[in-house]
């Protein structure tokens, strides 16, 4: 169908969806309304995709778990308590299945395996001379900063950062306290900051 | 979420992972055919395809169990705007089961998606 | 959680910056504001903070727009899967062989059908009576939102010719009635195409067209 839309030239009816507030979209598909679901997957796929990305160090996996988010999305659609808060109910279910795909492949292909292709996708490998020419800019430094980080570190801060979760939401999301997540999260800062100014 | 997949139809019981790699060229060979979807449901294979991602395995698209004798096919189709679909799917199942001969099957096809 | 490197000369720690600087608490904030140690720590951290919003924003732009080709491939899948719906039968050239459709890809049929008519975006499609039932008479019924300007009654018209010959064309059902429903008129969008967030609600106007 969206392919469609270009040939035939009504693209102004489609993207017309987009323009819907989300609590509307979200009370639609609520109702079984598919373009209204789907309406709202477009909206908010990149933020879950590169939220995704980031948590699972690699884009394949974000890819699924960005599909996997929006299955699970529409079969619990019916417990989303307030419509207009989808955005960042949708970024909880990306947090928890991120965190489940990491887990069900570490299970399956053994810690080895995956911890390698994990890294090798995540970091440009800052100590390789070869790749730190790479790195122009400062967000590909903390690109690499980010890479290094202790995984449950890492995953704070960037639910924070990126999703803008509170303590409460990190802590339901990675199934630890709340103090675990301020201290993880003060730390992964702590030794960014730190990484930063060594890399100026 | 309905799904009709009889619990155990995991492939190839028997049947050799060769016969569903044949199968899938011969309903791709089909005029109209424009997709072939994985015959065990998505949402139960996202855990097997992350697993294929990691390990670079393929599942196998066309579901054939049974033993040499008497088999099960089953296939998910899309069909392209040109043709009607019913006679695709028709065309399908006549021409799997022609490429199985002598061999005797049930061949079950499921038009998953119709159109652009 | 404080080691001695986190620690400042102050006494405080970078930790505690950090949750001040989500939180907005602290213990001793009239030593905040006047000690030079836990300005520097908070503005290096509030570097970090800004230099987060570029990654995002960077990764944001890698993502892609949500209707790129990773998302409709994304749902693709998704429309084969979430609502597949009832089986509909189709006549099989063989007695041993079954040969169905999916509901759902008679929907996303209609659907695709009323996308791709100008100003309309297909909503809701149902197929009431009972298809798993060769012959058993089948009432289609389609919701559509037409873009402001056009004409509603000839849009509905049309889409119910469109309709009743794909449906005669791509499927084996009886059908008798194709109802169609214009639930939403959408605003047309130039106007505020730019906008990010919809600046006004778009009416939910009803209009209940046709039977």
């Amino acid at each position: 169908m969206g392919k469609a839309e270009n040939v035939t030239g009504s693209p102004a009816a489609q993207h017309q969806l987009d323009l819907v507030p989300d609590a509307l979209l979200a009370g639609r598909a609520a109702d079984g309304d598919t373009a209204a679901f789907e309406a709202l997957a477009r909206r908010h796929g990149p933020l879950m995709r590169a939220t995704a990305r980031r948590l699972t160090g690699s884009q394949a996996d974000a890819d699924d778990v960005v599909q996997e988010t929006l299955v699970q999305a529409w079969k619990q659609l019916d417990n989303l308590r307030d419509p207009a808060a989808v955005k960042g109910w949708l970024l909880r279910i990306v947090g928890s299945r991120s965190i489940d795909h990491l887990r069900r492949r570490r299970n399956h292909a053994g810690l080895d395996a995956v911890e390698n292709q994990v890294e090798h996708d995540a970091k440009p490998q800052a100590a390789d001379p070869e790749h730190s020419a790479v790195i122009t800019s400062r967000v590909e430094a903390l690109k690499a900063a980010l890479a290094k980080l202790p995984e449950e570190q890492r995953r704070c801060w960037v639910l924070k950062e990126f999703n803008d979760q509170s303590y409460e939401e990190i802590a339901l999301t990675l199934n630890i306290s709340q103090a675990s997540v301020r201290g993880r999260l003060a730390r992964a800062r702590i030794t960014l900051a730190r990484m930063m100014e060594e890399w100026r | 979420m309905t799904e009709h997949l009889e619990p155990g139809s995991i492939q190839s019981a028997g049947a050799s992972p060769a016969v569903a790699e044949e199968l899938l060229g011969v309903i791709q060979g089909v005029e109209g055919v424009s997709a072939v979807y994985p015959a065990q449901p998505l949402w139960q294979s996202i855990a097997g395809a992350a697993m294929a991602a990691v390990t670079g395995e393929i599942l196998p698209l066309v579901s054939v169990t049974g033993d040499g004798d008497a088999l099960a096919v089953k296939a998910r189709i899309g069909v392209g705007t040109l043709r009607p679909a019913p006679s695709v799917a028709r065309e399908v199942a006549g021409a799997v089961r022609t490429h199985l001969l002598p061999r005797d099957a049930a061949v079950e096809v499921y038009v998953v998606k119709v159109g652009p | 959680m404080n080691t001695p490197e986190d620690s400042l000369d102050c006494g405080h720690s970078l930790a505690e910056l950090s949750t001040y600087l989500d939180t907005g608490e602290i213990a001793d904030p009239a030593h905040l504001h006047s000690c030079p140690e836990c300005q520097a720590g908070l503005a290096s951290l509030r570097r970090l903070s800004q230099l987060g919003s570029e990654l995002l924003t960077s990764d944001l732009a890698d993502a892609g727009s949500g209707h790129d080709d990773w998302m409709q491939s994304i749902l693709d899948n998704l429309r084969l899967e979430l609502r597949p719906g009832r089986s509909i039968p189709l006549q099989a050239g063989n007695p041993k062989d079954t040969l169905w459709e999916t509901e759902g890809s008679i929907s996303a049929l209609i659907r695709s059908v009323a996308d791709a008519l100008p100003g309309t975006a297909a909503g809701k499609c149902r197929l009431h009576g009972d298809v798993t039932t060769p012959g058993a008479g089948i009432t289609v019924d389609v919701e559509i939102a037409v873009v402001y300007g056009h004409p509603l009654d000839e849009r509905a018209e049309e889409l119910r010719r469109e309709l009743a010959q794909t449906l005669a064309f791509q499927t084996e059902l009886n059908i008798e009635t194709i109802n169609i429903t214009v639930r939403d008129v959408l605003e047309p969008p130039s106007a505020a195409d730019q906008v990010p967030s919809p600046p006004t609600s778009p009416a939910p106007t009803t209009r209940e067209d046709q039977p």
